[in-house]
């Protein structure tokens, strides 16, 4: 979908990390405070922590603070590149190992679906972590709707490469700014034309078209 | 190698494998700190009362070994360098002797833009003749295309 | 004690932008001092037969350089930790700017974190970090 053919009512940043991922050096709080201190045209942001889903971390109170959405999700590490998972569930965390390294990229989008959620293969145009070279060689994962076509940790040609990727095979696109430190974040987002409160929300919203990735400016 | 992140984190992990003495030269904290960029005297003139080595000097020195002898064997060619960090605890002055022992801080895996990878994080602690903690020096290693 | 206080410095603060000095020369003089020999970072042709783009940096130049940034804006603080992560290769005799801005601020300890990057001409980012600076 171009831009001009949706109208704006959430900005999601939906690929980002904290200091809960290994190699993430921010802070949830200081996230939120660079969003608000830069007036970053985000409504809120996906906490994207790598092989694991942050069940514990409570953020309503920065919410409340900061008038921000903080949603968590995951990145999960699959034999065609890194996937983020939306909707995580208990259901979910049975059906495969977060922690695992090398999962069927197949199984992932086929449970993820099956739990109530969504799969996205993110930054695909890069090497080995992303799925544009698996595809190449092995084909397409079934079951994939949607991918990260515009990665803020991605070269240029990397995310024209996704683009491409996602025109073939009629893939919908998202935007996230994959932010391990704090001004990182917003760089890349997701327009939505409709209102999202919450992860529910995030996920139906992502079964529909009604979406672009876009760049952020302050 | 036959072996898991996890179980060579519980083999090697937190053993000191290595200690080596170096001494931090003035002449060479000076060439360091200019060629970096500094220019406090603190750190480009060696006559300043204040005179001591840039943040990072520490990560310069190598150990005897990388990894502890009985370490798994491996291609080095497959070893790269992810990073690097420090944790600064106190100046480290000119002419000081230092003594660095090193131990294997974590061991994990992950996938990155060349496939499969080991991260493997050793860590040099600096102390100087007096027993203060100087810096901890991380580096961060990958082994690429993991545990084969 | 260092030049600039606590109290004056803001969330998001830039520091000025830098353009250092990687030129051969320099690089040289930085390996001569850490005793890097390695012809990866002094000659172009040995390091392109090691596959690489060109010579390239040290990384624990690059980490330098950003030590050097935040000293020389704060002339007297202490950097109490620099956390790097080598992204890709920076080449010598490149132009790249090094940049920092202020993320967190600790009224209990007066301490400040700051964002780091290196970018190549491109205005792709090579080297990232952060660091931990005492007021």
């Amino acid at each position: 979908m171009r831009g001009a053919e949706v109208s704006a009512l959430v900005i999601l940043d939906l690929h980002n990390h904290s200091i809960k991922s290994d190699d993430g050096r921010a802070k949830v709080e200081n996230y939120c405070q660079w969003i608000s201190k830069k007036g970053i045209g985000v409504d809120g942001f996906v906490l994207t922590e790598h092989r694991q889903f942050d069940a514990e971390s409570d953020y309503r109170p920065l919410e409340d603070e900061f008038g921000i959405l903080i949603l968590k999700g995951s990145e999960v590490e699959t034999d065609y590149g890194h996937v983020l998972v939306f909707g995580v569930n208990d259901e979910m965390q049975t059906a495969f190992d977060f922690t695992r390294i090398g999962l069927s990229a197949e199984l992932v989008v086929r449970e993820v679906k099956r739990c109530g959620g969504i799969a996205v293969p993110c930054h695909p145009g890069r090497t080995q972590v992303g799925m544009l070279a698996h595809v190449r060689e092995r084909g397409a994962v079934d079951g994939v709707e949607v991918i990260e076509t515009l990665n803020g940790g991605s070269r240029g040609s990397e995310n024209d490469d996704a683009q491409s990727l996602a025109e073939e095979f009629s893939y919908r696109g998202i935007g996230g700014s994959d932010a391990h430190i704090v001004s990182h974040i917003g760089r890349c987002s997701t327009r939505f034309d409709q209102d999202i409160e919450d992860m529910d929300g995030l996920v139906e919203a992502l079964r529909t078209s009604r979406y672009e990735a876009v760049r952020v400016s302050s | 190698m036959g072996m898991t992140a996890a179980e060579l984190k519980e083999r090697f992990g937190d053993t000191v494998f290595d200690s080596v003495e170096v001494e931090a030269r003035g002449e060479d904290m000076v060439e360091f700190a200019l060629a970096c960029g500094e220019t406090d005297p603190c750190f480009t003139d060696s006559s300043h009362p204040d005179f001591q080595a840039p943040a990072n000097f520490a990560t310069k020195y190598h150990g005897a070994r990388m990894l502890p002898s009985d370490f798994p064997k491996f291609d080095p060619a497959r070893m790269i360098d992810a990073g690097k960090a420090i944790e600064i605890h106190a100046p480290i002055r000119p002419d000081t002797k230092l003594t660095a022992k090193s131990h294997l801080h974590d061991i994990y895996e992950k996938t990155g833009r060349s496939g499969l990878m080991v991260f493997l994080v050793h860590r040099m602690e600096f102390t100087d003749e007096s027993d203060e903690l100087k810096a901890y020096v991380d580096w961060r290693l990958i082994l690429r295309g993991g545990l084969q | 004690m260092s030049a600039r206080s606590y109290e004056s410095v803001e969330f998001g603060e830039d520091l000025p932008e830098v353009e250092p000095d990687v030129g051969m020369e320099n690089v040289k003089r930085f390996c001569r001092s850490a005793m890097m020999y390695g012809p990866r970072f002094t000659d172009h042709e040995k390091a392109k037969k090691e596959g690489l783009p060109s010579a390239i940096v040290p990384g624990i130049m690059s980490q330098g350089l950003l030590g050097a940034i935040i000293h020389n804006w704060a002339p007297g603080c202490t950097i109490k930790s620099i956390d790097t992560v080598f992204r890709a290769p920076l080449s010598v005799d490149s132009k790249p700017t090094c940049r920092a801005v202020v993320t967190d601020k600790d009224d209990d300890t007066h301490s400040i974190e700051i964002d780091l990057t290196i970018v190549n001409e491109a205005g792709e980012t090579r080297v990232l970090g952060t660091a931990k600076v005492e007021l």
